[in-house]
């Protein structure tokens, strides 16, 4: 059920479009919203807190396909979270970010994982775990190397970010349609041994599917 | 009822709560005269920073004009920037300053002044276009050959018809202004006989006539904001008897707590300490971090604004008053709305009343099942008043959650402008929990025809950011037209009967939750 993205006709004509479920998790103000903001449009405003849930889109190309996230941005609050599976239902990937000058706020980030791995299998969805406000690093809560050790014994994705000062925030969802990506094609090489059979590992995983 | 009314009451109050006592005694009626056009931000700012400095530039520019307004009236509102304009004096004729200035000493004395030239100057800026005058029609210059007599009447021509193009532009735009400014009058006029009918008629025999026909189509019209909130309190009520003097002891208590988190904290045993983390998200830094985060388009109610510690004390005492539901993002931007138009304790009266309320309760209680509910029964009414949307929303699975969260929970305060969301609250007083899922409705018919060619992320995004141009009329007609009649069930029947089918039906889920 997890990847069900759904290919479609890209503007080139060759590569395949892909729709993937982004949602983003956390404490509140952790920078959920701000992230998302600055991914879309580039820029950074104080935002107003997030009630229930607001939405963005973004395209992204890659070398071997487009692939378009609908970013769900979820309110933050604890007390919102009988509600939050509402909104992570059939995700394909999920940031869980925290904010690095609380540590708090990674102790949530570790609940949300707790609960994403009851609701999902492990290849169904790409988790990255995310430091925010890396502009605030002098007063730092959690080390880097905090975040990256438990990133990796959770097989996550893990990046430090600013939304405030832009730094990696497009790295991050960059890194994410990656890995989807290539799920993508490792499932297609192994479930569907359609076109060039399974031979030529390096191009034939790739789902070249036009219109 | 137009931003500028509802703005003025805004702005007024602001000022008068900030001004000089001398100003507070004839604060308690409503201001009736028309206040010019402004950007609410702005205007709050102007109050909030220029605080009695605005009221002193009105009273000079009141007793400066009060001669011409007789005759000139549409130009007492530019006249300072009119005065700009029509000076702009050629090099030459310096002695005309001199002129200007006893014209000016003669105005404001009141003796002899000459309007026909005032007049016809006014005219002239009105209908001569601004820019072109002077820059086409010259010769060119002397090193460069004459333009032949064709090329000159030709360019002659041009320019005429440029200019009586501009000219059209300029008289349409003329009447635009004038059709507005007629209209803003007629609303004025209308607010204005509305609020002596609210508070010498309705509000004194407030019990007997709060249900008749006439009261209620009055208020459908939204209310006057000289009685918004005493309206709001009386319609809301105060089941709960909370006194002004309660207010002061849950506020006490609230501050208390902060002083004793801010000073302790590591010195407490461990079960305080789990106590206290849990609370904290409640109580503290949340409520803290949010206020500045609400309308911070007004700059009041941030930190250093006039209303941020009123906000806090609001919120604060009300975490100490119902520690059960205690802060729940979105309540901020309620107590907001009621602070802007009551005083401290009479808004958290109505605050705490409010939520009380079993929607509200429900919703700020994340009562996740009974939620349900309330998306059930507003489905019902969804396919009822709009089968095609219905059935669209339907295609793609996209259920009421994920755009009515916002609006309920904030009482569409966060989400239409604030002035609309004002009206909105008028009648939800006057109809109760039913008017939001009937404005919720209203909103989605306003834009159906935009929302059935959108896909699911469109939607969801359109719904949950709305276009900032929404006006009152539209969305309002639009309402008017939506029945909350379900083959001869209201809503609180249906309501009623969904509640009883879960009970009997064990979890039988909702359409909401269907997928």
């Amino acid at each position: 059920m997890a990847q069900k993205a759904m290919p479609g006709t890209s503007l080139e004509g060759i590569h395949p479009t892909y729709m993937y479920k982004v949602v983003l998790l956390g404490s509140t103000s952790v920078g959920k919203s701000s992230l998302a903001y600055r991914y879309v449009k580039n820029d950074f405003k104080e935002s107003l807190p997030t009630v229930g849930c607001s939405f963005f889109t973004q395209m992204v190309t890659l070398e071997v396909a487009a692939v378009k996230f609908e970013i769900w941005d979820t309110a933050g609050q604890e007390k919102y979270h009988s509600v939050c599976h509402l909104y992570y239902r059939g995700a394909h990937a999920a940031l869980l970010v925290y904010d690095i000058t609380n540590k708090e706020t990674l102790n949530r980030a570790k609940l949300w994982l707790r609960e994403l791995e009851k609701e999902f299998l492990p290849d169904e969805i790409v988790i990255a775990l995310v430091g925010n406000k890396m502009d605030l690093a002098a007063e730092r809560e959690v080390t880097t190397e905090e975040g990256e050790e438990f990133a990796r014994t959770k097989g996550l994705l893990f990046m430090e970010t600013s939304a405030k000062s832009n730094h990696q925030v497009n790295d991050i969802f960059m890194a994410i349609a990656q890995e989807l990506i290539q799920r993508e094609q490792e499932k297609a090489s192994t479930s569907s041994p359609r076109g060039r059979s399974t031979v030529d590992l390096g191009e034939s995983r790739v789902r070249t599917r036009c219109c | 009822f137009t931003d500028v009314n509802l703005n003025s009451r805004n702005t007024y109050e602001v000022s008068r709560r900030r001004s000089a006592p001398e100003h507070l005694p004839h604060g308690g009626t409503a201001p009736a005269a028309p206040a010019p056009p402004q950007e609410p931000a702005e205007r709050a700012r102007r109050a909030g920073i220029a605080g009695a400095g605005s009221s002193f530039a009105e009273f000079f520019t009141r007793n400066f004009f009060t001669k011409r307004t007789k005759e000139l009236k549409p130009a007492v509102q530019s006249a300072p920037g009119w005065k700009l304009f029509g000076k702009v004096p050629p090099r030459e004729n310096l002695p005309k300053d001199s002129k200007i200035i006893q014209q000016e000493y003669e105005a404001r004395t009141g003796r002899m002044y000459k309007p026909p030239p005032l007049s016809a100057r006014r005219k002239n800026i009105e209908f001569e276009p601004l820019s072109t005058t002077a820059l086409i029609l010259e010769d060119r210059p002397a090193n460069l050959p004459a333009k032949s007599v064709e090329e000159a009447l030709r360019h002659r021509q041009e320019y005429d018809e440029m200019v009586a193009e501009a000219k059209k532009r300029e008289i349409k735009e003329a009447h635009k202004r004038k059709k507005i400014m007629r209209e803003r009058f007629k609303q004025e006029e209308n607010i204005a006989s509305a609020m002596v009918i609210w508070a010498n008629e309705i509000l004194p025999n407030w019990e007997g006539m709060r249900a008749t026909r006439r009261v209620r189509e009055l208020w459908w019209q939204g209310l006057p904001p000289s009685v918004r909130g005493k309206v709001w309190s009386l319609a809301v009520g105060n089941e709960l008897n909370i006194t002004p003097e309660l207010y002061e002891i849950f506020l006490s208590r609230a501050k208390e707590r902060w002083k004793s988190f801010s000073e302790t904290s590591s010195e407490n045993d461990i079960e305080d300490a789990v106590a206290s983390v849990a609370d904290r998200e409640a109580s503290l830094e949340l409520i803290k971090l949010d206020i500045s985060r609400t309308f911070p388009s007004l700059y009041i109610f941030q930190k250093g604004g006039p209303y941020h510690d009123l906000l806090h004390s609001v919120l604060g005492a009300y975490t100490c008053y119902r520690p059960d539901v205690g802060y729940v993002q979105g309540m901020s931007f309620i107590a907001a709305v009621l602070i802007l138009n009551l005083e401290e304790a009479d808004a958290f009266i109505a605050f705490a009343n409010l939520l009380n309320k079993p929607c509200q309760l429900a919703f700020f209680r994340v009562d996740h099942s009974m939620m349900l509910k309330y998306f059930a029964a507003f489905e019902v009414f969804f396919e009822e008043n709009l089968p095609k949307l219905f059935l669209h929303f339907k295609s793609y699975s996209l259920t009421p959650d994920i755009y009515l969260i916002d609006w309920i929970f904030t009482l569409y305060s966060k989400s239409l402008p604030l002035d609309l969301a004002c009206r909105v609250w008028d009648v939800f007083c006057r109809d109760g929990e039913e008017f939001l899922f009937r404005t919720g409705l209203g909103i989605l018919r306003l834009y159906e025809d935009i929302l059935l060619q959108m896909d699911f992320i469109h939607i969801a995004q359109f719904l949950t950011k709305l276009p900032e141009d929404i006006t009152s009329e539209k969305l309002f007609s639009c309402i008017a037209a939506i029945q909350m009649q379900n083959s001869n069930k209201k809503w609180a029947q249906v309501f009623a009967s969904l509640m009883k089918d879960n009970k009997e039906g064990d979890k039988n889920h909702s359409p909401a939750l269907k997928s």
